[in-house]
């Protein structure tokens, strides 16, 4: 596949009629990003990204506001123009062969949009001939049923709930059955249940074979859902790693102590550190250590609990341009007792 | 998630293991169905508020229609050997399908881009071509819908008048191709809804009503008689006139190539403005 410089065009000059590479016979990656910039006057809001989503995965991409996230999205999916570089979808280039990348490209926004004249139903029916397809009444029922709209299939979309409307997104990005789908911060604003459900039908979506690129604030749906995860700062990709391996080179297990007697300190390992509510973080690396450690401490223990490093304070140190696993590893408690 | 009734009798998930096979269909050149679809949407959209869209349209030029024609119109001369009530008939039509032309897109796209449902026309594999021409087809379908109700009003009190109906069609289609051009772009650069309010109640109507639509520029006193003729929609009331009625104060010809002066820049900037993608993605 010969790789085109993106030159800035909103619309390639000459759209591709050639014949497309029969999908089923493509074995790189679903994504393929090279030297991607973005610059909006100033900003850089993309600066130099290079990514490979391989086929099948679901990718976490994590970043704080303002990282470039929506717009590295925007620029794969059409909605923004890259400044240079190169984006490959299942190997065709978006600038060149947009009309094919489209149609395997699905996008959950961020923003909740609807359009108000229409129904649920008739929003999937659109969307599908939006991407070239014929209606396809069944599978359009299916997806309502499945986000559990069904019984709401008639009403005008701006009668629909907050929780209704997010449903329908993700059902209309479904509509053209894509083989990569990004979803934008799909839980943004709905409630445990729904993220769960949202969660429930994304994990079913990869286990079908449908590569997803996820953009989440909450890391514990990266952390649910991911199987490698990438960083974002300022524009530049700072990480990618997989999630198992990050979390397994920089997770530290901890026992969270409060000593009977605080002059007895001492008595801690040396690597051991207080926190500030006077609780001492003692990291153990194996159940053999951990039980020597539960042996010296027998009987001088007031209080004990387990604590291990999250993908959120891997992230928060990445951020912040630490050491993943560095000491400023302050822990979670997330086994507290 | 929550299931409800069941729709198709099937208690399945969505048959998502076609989700991994999807046929790499023919994408050709020209997304027709995707045209298709954007067309139906965009007219289905205005027939959803048809009271808005067309009914009151037709209710305000009838009563120009009733006010102009048949109540003032008694007291006038005919012109240009023409009655008035006649004579009015025309201008009333092409008003009509300015204002319901300009509307359509400026209306439909402007609140496309407010309510974030541009972008699923935008990451959807229609160029601009399919947009383009999709928005134009539904804002010509509007414009002859109200155009031809208008017409057909005026017919049934004073008779059919078709002069000449390659004449007629010309003029109709060229303008209401131009000014649902014209609503796209105003749409594009729009910000606010006023910014939307801005062409027709500052430029079209005063241009329209100034155009010739109630009187021939041959009744207003020098130089307003010849500044008159710069105004490009009097060419497009003329064109329209000599179609209808064979009369007219501009030669048809050179109404047309007035007209054709407006559409062609007008078609060429918008149509690369959309290439572009200016005002569109980001």
């Amino acid at each position: 596949m010969k790789t085109l410089e993106i030159k800035g065009e909103g619309e390639p000059k000459t759209p591709s009629v050639a014949p497309q590479k029969a999908t089923s016979a493509y074995s790189g990656p679903a994504l393929r990003i090279r030297g991607l910039h973005k610059k909006y006057g100033n900003l850089h809001a993309v600066d130099n990204v290079d990514l490979e989503v391989p086929e099948g995965e679901i990718f976490a991409l994590l970043g704080p506001n303002g990282a470039g996230k929506s717009t590295l999205i925007h620029c794969i999916t059409g909605l923004a123009v890259p400044t240079s570089g190169s984006i490959e979808v299942f190997g065709h280039d978006v600038g060149t062969h947009f009309q094919t990348t489209r149609r395997l490209v699905g996008l959950v926004p961020q923003e909740i949009t609807y359009d108000p004249f229409f129904t649920p139903q008739e929003s999937l029916l659109i969307q599908m001939g939006f991407m070239g397809l014929k209606p396809d009444p069944k599978w359009a029922n299916q997806l309502l049923e499945t986000f559990a709209l069904w019984q709401h299939r008639r009403a005008y979309t701006r009668a629909l709930s907050g929780g209704m409307k997010r449903r329908l997104l993700i059902a209309k990005a479904l509509a053209h059955r894509p083989k990569l789908l990004f979803l934008d911060e799909p839980t943004a604003g709905v409630d445990v249940e729904l993220r769960q459900e949202v969660w429930r039908e994304v994990k079913k979506l990869r286990d079908r074979g449908t590569t997803i690129i996820l953009t989440t604030h909450y890391l514990q749906e990266a952390e649910e859902l991911a199987d490698r995860v990438g960083m974002i700062r300022s524009g530049k990709i700072v990480l990618v790693e997989d999630k198992k391996t990050l979390l397994d080179n920089y997770q530290k297990r901890f026992l969270v102590v409060a000593l009977k007697d605080r002059k007895q300190s001492d008595l801690l390992p040396k690597d051991a550190w207080a926190r500030d509510d006077g609780r001492w973080m003692i990291p153990w690396e194996s159940e053999a250590h951990l039980e020597q450690l539960l042996a010296e401490l027998r009987g001088k223990i007031a209080h004990l609990e387990f604590s291990q490093t999250t993908l959120e304070d891997i992230f928060v140190n990445v951020m912040h341009q630490r050491n993943p696993g560095g000491s400023n590893n302050r822990g979670s408690n997330n086994h507290g007792q | 998630m929550p299931t409800t009734s069941n729709p198709s009798n099937t208690t399945s998930q969505p048959e998502q293991a076609e989700v991994t096979a999807l046929p790499m269909a023919h994408v050709g050149r020209f997304n027709f169905i995707g045209f298709q679809t954007l067309l139906l949407k965009e007219i289905r959209r205005f027939t959803k508020v048809w009271m808005q869209t067309v009914l009151s349209p037709l209710m305000s030029t009838a009563l120009y229609f009733l006010i102009f024609g048949v109540a003032l119109g008694s007291r006038l001369r005919e012109v240009d050997g023409v009655p008035y009530i006649q004579y009015v008939v025309p201008g009333l039509v092409m008003m009509s399908m300015i204002n319901a032309s300009f509307l359509n897109t400026s209306s439909s796209l402007f609140q496309s881009k407010i309510n974030g449902t541009i972008n699923d026309i935008l990451i959807a594999p229609l160029g601009w071509m399919e947009i383009l021409s999709a928005y134009i087809a539904a804002a010509a379908v509007r414009a002859f819908v109200v155009g031809g109700l208008v017409w057909s009003t005026a017919a049934f009190f004073i008779g059919p008048q078709i002069h000449n109906l390659g004449l007629t069609l010309f003029f109709a289609l060229t303008v209401v191709v131009a000014f649902a051009l014209l609503g796209l772009v105003v749409a594009l650069h729009a910000q606010k809804f006023d910014h939307l309010a801005v062409i027709p109640s500052f430029v079209l109507t005063p241009l329209t009503f100034l155009g010739g639509v109630f009187y021939s520029v041959d009744m207003l006193p020098e130089p307003w008689s010849n500044v008159a003729t710069y105004n490009p929609i009097l060419h497009m009331v003329s064109g329209l006139r000599h179609g209808m009625l064979g009369t007219g104060d501009v030669n048809p010809a050179t109404a047309a190539v007035v007209v054709l002066c407006v559409l062609a820049p007008a078609a060429a900037l918008t149509a690369r403005t959309f290439a572009r993608g200016t005002k569109l993605r980001s």
